[in-house]
């Protein structure tokens, strides 16, 4: 499976408007078009993720993800913020590029830890930071992904 | 995010509580032994398997604690043997154990108002929209 295939250009957004973690974390569930009740469970799942650990990786990147029975496949959003949040980042940077990844509990193809890993490594290529920020529209950005992280 | 419609109705604060155990027991769970998660989560997140596994089980006997003690008992009946405590109900089928539901059960009225279970194999079940 290509990552560009697990997205829409509907999981999209290159301008964020959320001002803090748990609001990106909000408008980036909001991405998947779940119900309210869902995107109520999935932010609760998601924050115990964070309070593990922060999932922002450094170089203004971040990949929030959970198992949760609230999606029945495995669901990707990116979200971009040219200003950046302060997303409690390994480096202590601003977050400027989010990656979610929901899986459900029990997935036939096992494809969630792969595509998780997938992702990381993508966002570890040292001129992904500067390539994102200058992504202008969805297409480009699943573009982008065909091309590096086939 | 915006604000939940007037038509949506609240779900039951217990159903609400076993979705979250229940999301909460998958993440410990997948952080077990070698494979699964935990190399993901140490190699790219800095993640310490056993500090996150202790974390997640504190969590999970605080939210148990919430339980009321009917449905903490049959949630302690079916917990340690299954992977999955709460389980959708998809156009009346218990995802479960994949047998029809009776109609009584379910009912007309909204489910996410209240905390069932099913006949069959005695999972709790929510409605899946
Ligand atoms: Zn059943």
């Amino acid at each position: 499976m290509k990552l560009r295939e697990l997205f829409t250009s509907d999981s999209v957004e290159l301008d964020l408007s959320a001002e803090s973690k748990d609001d990106i974390l909000k408008e980036l569930i909001q991405l998947l078009g779940l119900d309210d009740k869902s995107d109520a469970i999935l932010f609760k799942t998601l924050k115990r993720r964070e309070n593990l650990g922060s999932t922002g990786i450094g170089k203004g990147i971040a990949i929030p993800h959970c198992r949760s029975l609230v999606v029945n496949k495995l669901r990707l959003a990116y979200g971009r913020k040219p200003e950046g949040v302060d997303f409690q980042a390994i480096d202590e940077e601003p977050v400027h590029n989010f990656f979610l990844i929901v899986a459900p509990p029990l997935e036939v193809s096992n494809q969630y830890l792969p595509v998780l890993g997938k992702i990381a490594q993508f966002a570890k290529d040292p001129d992904i930071p500067e390539v994102l920020s200058g992504i202008e529209t969805a297409e480009e950005f699943l573009t982008l992904l065909e091309e590096r992280a086939p | 995010m915006t604000p939940a419609s007037s038509s949506s109705r609240e779900m039951h604060p217990q159903l609400m509580l076993l979705l979250e155990l229940q999301d909460l027991r998958a993440q410990h769970r997948e952080l077990e032994g070698d494979e699964g998660a935990a190399p993901v989560e140490a190699e790219h997140f800095n993640i310490d398997r056993d500090e996150a596994r202790t974390t997640l089980g504190k969590k999970i006997e605080e939210l148990e604690d919430r339980l009321s003690p009917s449905i903490r008992s049959r949630y302690n009946r079916i917990a340690p043997n299954r992977e999955r405590v709460v389980v959708p109900v998809i156009n009346g089928v218990c995802y479960g154990c994949f047998v029809s539901i009776a109609t009584a059960t379910v009912g007309d009225q909204d489910v996410h108002q209240l905390v069932q279970s099913c006949e069959n194999c005695g999972s709790f079940i929510y409605v899946a929209s």
